[in-house]
């Protein structure tokens, strides 16, 4: 990153007009592959692909949820770091969330012989968040206070939550949840909560100091330690705000399925990730915005949609998608390096 | 013969009380919801059994943590190990290392890809996977037939993860049914997977809906893509009562939508029955008796009718 100390970052904003922002690359590949699909639509199922509304809406709601981690991960990332236990903590939320969010009517469940069933909706959300919180606030910690990398922190957050979500009920699948939790799920409201993440986590990335330390941090973290940024403290921040969004993602979830098991939430750490490198957040730090992570969710949406709806294998799906992550990668490094060599 | 039957029940009761049988366990993943049934019903039945000391590790689906953790079994000196294997194509290596050692191994749940030259000493314990998803299947058809579609019915089927042996077993059993003269007024017009989940299965089943496939009926590998199809269908506005749903495993969760009159076919897959017959097996073995190299335990078909009897077994 010899291009991203401070300075460098005023003279980026400058030349924005004369370069694409990256969302440009993410929104241009995710246009190219609504082509083709429109166009493989027409051909193998004679009708269109998008002019569907149900198809478009399932097309953004079976991303929403990883698209909640996806914003978290993305301020993770865009502050020089990464953050792998994000699924599993999906995992260990859900299992304990939903165990304070069950039907008195369903004799096995978990909390029964407490009588801590039938609760007011508040609790499970408020332990659930609180779940999320810890968890990222334990990698937040490790990380700013130890100096392990980010990689092997959440690499063991990544275990060790896993290791809750199934010795939270020796694996048993934790299922019928009050209405009030099951409401978080239905419908579309996966889709309006993900908006009101990704719109909040735009606005402060953009205009709060929060944001520009993020930023600053990632771009070159001994200048932004000098120009006076507890980058320590900051770094916590960042790693439980990225929990509490995996946790929230938990309970939309399992709200969803209206169940919750040990096993949920497994990849989606890399899925969220992915979505952030397509939408042209750099894993090298600084650069990056929730527009792009944005795009590159729904990229992943239009391709899972598509596949099913030209009835091709499961394989080719995956195949494709790492084909696009690295795609994505290989566009951005020859972006950065095309602007190295002009300045 | 009832005397030699009763001298050698003595005998094994003698030998188990008068000195603690350790066996190891190894379980594929622990956070599988059936497989967790299996491992409780193993845990438990264990610890009814008078000096029998059961240790059950989890190789979390890592054939190569899963070949250690039998390695170091065999170094701690157990009596018996049970696996339920991660991968069913690596099973020799175990069976080798088990023989080498001398001590009795019994496979669970999962055919090992030596089933047929298991060394002495080994058996496997499950339910005969071809059953399942044929007894779903059929059932479907004459649900189909008997809601007077025998002129035509239009089957969509979801499945398992695609590298998983069940998934492929019962998706050919599918196959197979459509094969036979009374149910090939059956077409499968859709075949996906869910990868076992049930909120894959809903968005597949939206996806579908929105490419406006129809259909009489979903056949799912298992129970918990069954539901998220239901919920999917339930959520287009779609009435349950036009469309037969099959799942397989018989899941608590299944039975009450199957209660609620959502789910039409489900099967059992005895899942204590099979973590208590290996424990069983395995002390047969020990004890020297004379045992099946498969020990078959049935798979039985849940639906309306007889629900009742399954509810609280799974």
């Amino acid at each position: 990153m010899a291009d991203a100390t401070a300075p460098a970052a005023i003279i980026d904003t400058s030349r924005k007009k004369r370069h694409w922002p990256p969302e440009f690359n993410a929104l241009i590949g995710l246009i190219g592959i609504a082509i083709v699909f429109e166009i493989l639509g027409w051909i193998v199922r004679d009708q269109s692909f998008f002019g569907n509304l149900t198809r478009l809406k399932i097309m953004i709601l079976q991303v929403s949820i990883i698209g909640i981690i996806a914003i978290g991960v993305t301020q993770v990332i865009i502050s020089g770091g990464i953050d792998l236990s994000s699924g599993s903590v999906v995992g260990a939320t859900a299992m304990i969330a939903t165990s304070f969010a069950q039907v008195g009517t369903y004799p096995r469940a978990v909390f029964i012989e407490q009588g801590w069933v039938d609760l007011p909706v508040i609790i499970p959300v408020v332990v659930g968040l609180g779940c999320g919180l810890i968890a990222g606030l334990i990698n937040g910690l490790l990380i700013a206070y130890t100096k392990i990398p980010p990689f092997i922190a959440t690499l063991g957050m990544m275990v060790s939550a896993r290791g809750v979500a199934q010795w939270w009920t020796k694996g048993k699948p934790v299922s019928f949840p009050t209405d009030q939790y099951a409401a978080m799920g239905q419908g579309m409201t996966p889709v309006f909560i993900f908006l009101g993440v990704a719109i909040l986590f735009y606005l402060i990335l953009r205009f709060t100091v929060y944001g520009k330390h993020t930023y600053a941090i990632g771009s070159n973290e001994d200048a932004a330690r000098m120009s006076g940024i507890n980058v320590e403290r900051h770094k916590v921040l960042v790693y439980t705000i990225a929990g509490l969004l995996a946790g929230l993602a938990a309970m939309v979830l399992s709200a969803r399925g209206l169940t919750a098991q040990s096993g949920m939430g497994v990849m989606y750490e890399l899925d969220a990730i992915a979505m952030s490198v397509i939408g042209g957040v750099s894993l090298a730090g600084g650069r990056g915005s929730i527009v792009g992570t944005t795009i590159g969710m729904i990229i992943f949406g239009v391709i899972i949609s598509g596949f099913t709806f030209l009835r091709l294998d499961a394989f080719y799906q995956e195949m494709i998608k790492g084909a696009i992550i690295i795609a994505a990668v290989v566009a951005d490094m020859y972006r950065q390096r095309r602007r190295a060599m002009e300045s | 013969m009832k005397k030699t039957l009763l001298v050698a029940g003595l005998t094994s009761l003698l030998a188990t009380s008068a000195m603690a049988e350790t066996i190891g366990a190894t379980i594929a993943r622990f956070d599988d919801n059936w497989l967790t049934v299996m491992r409780n019903a193993m845990v438990d039945h264990a610890a009814g059994l008078d000096g029998v000391e059961l240790q059950v590790e989890d190789a979390t689906d890592d054939v190569g943590k899963q070949l250690n953790q039998i390695q170091n079994f065999i170094a701690s000196g157990v009596d018996a190990i049970i696996v339920n294997p991660v991968d069913t194509d690596a099973t020799v290596a175990m069976s080798n290392a088990a023989a080498e050692a001398g001590i009795p191994l019994v496979y669970v749940n999962r055919e090992p890809v030596n089933v047929n030259e298991l060394p002495e000493n080994q058996a496997f314990v499950a339910s005969n996977e071809i059953e399942s998803g044929t007894l779903e299947s059929f059932e479907v058809c004459k649900m189909l037939r008997a809601a007077g579609k025998a002129g035509g019915a239009n089957v969509v089927v979801m499945m398992g993860q695609l590298s998983n042996q069940a998934a492929v077993q019962r998706t050919k059993d599918v196959h197979d049914v459509v094969g036979i003269d009374m149910c090939n007024f059956m077409t499968i017009v859709e075949e996906q997977t869910a990868n076992w989940s049930r909120v894959e299965a809903q968005d597949l089943m939206t996806n579908w809906l929105s490419a406006g496939v129809e259909f009489d009926a979903v056949i799912a590998n298992n129970d918990e893509m069954a539901i998220g199809a239901i919920q999917a269908m339930k959520a287009a506005g779609m009435d349950m009562s036009d469309v037969i749903v099959g799942g397989v495993d018989a899941t608590a969760d299944a039975l009450q939508a199957m209660q609620d009159g959502d789910l039409d076919v489900t099967v059992f897959q005895d899942a204590a029955g099979q973590g208590a017959g290996a424990v069983d097996t395995v002390l047969k073995l020990v004890a020297g008796e004379d045992v099946d190299k498969k020990v078959y335990i049935p798979f039985q078909l849940v639906t309306a009718d007889n629900i009742e009897s399954f509810l609280g077994e799974n």
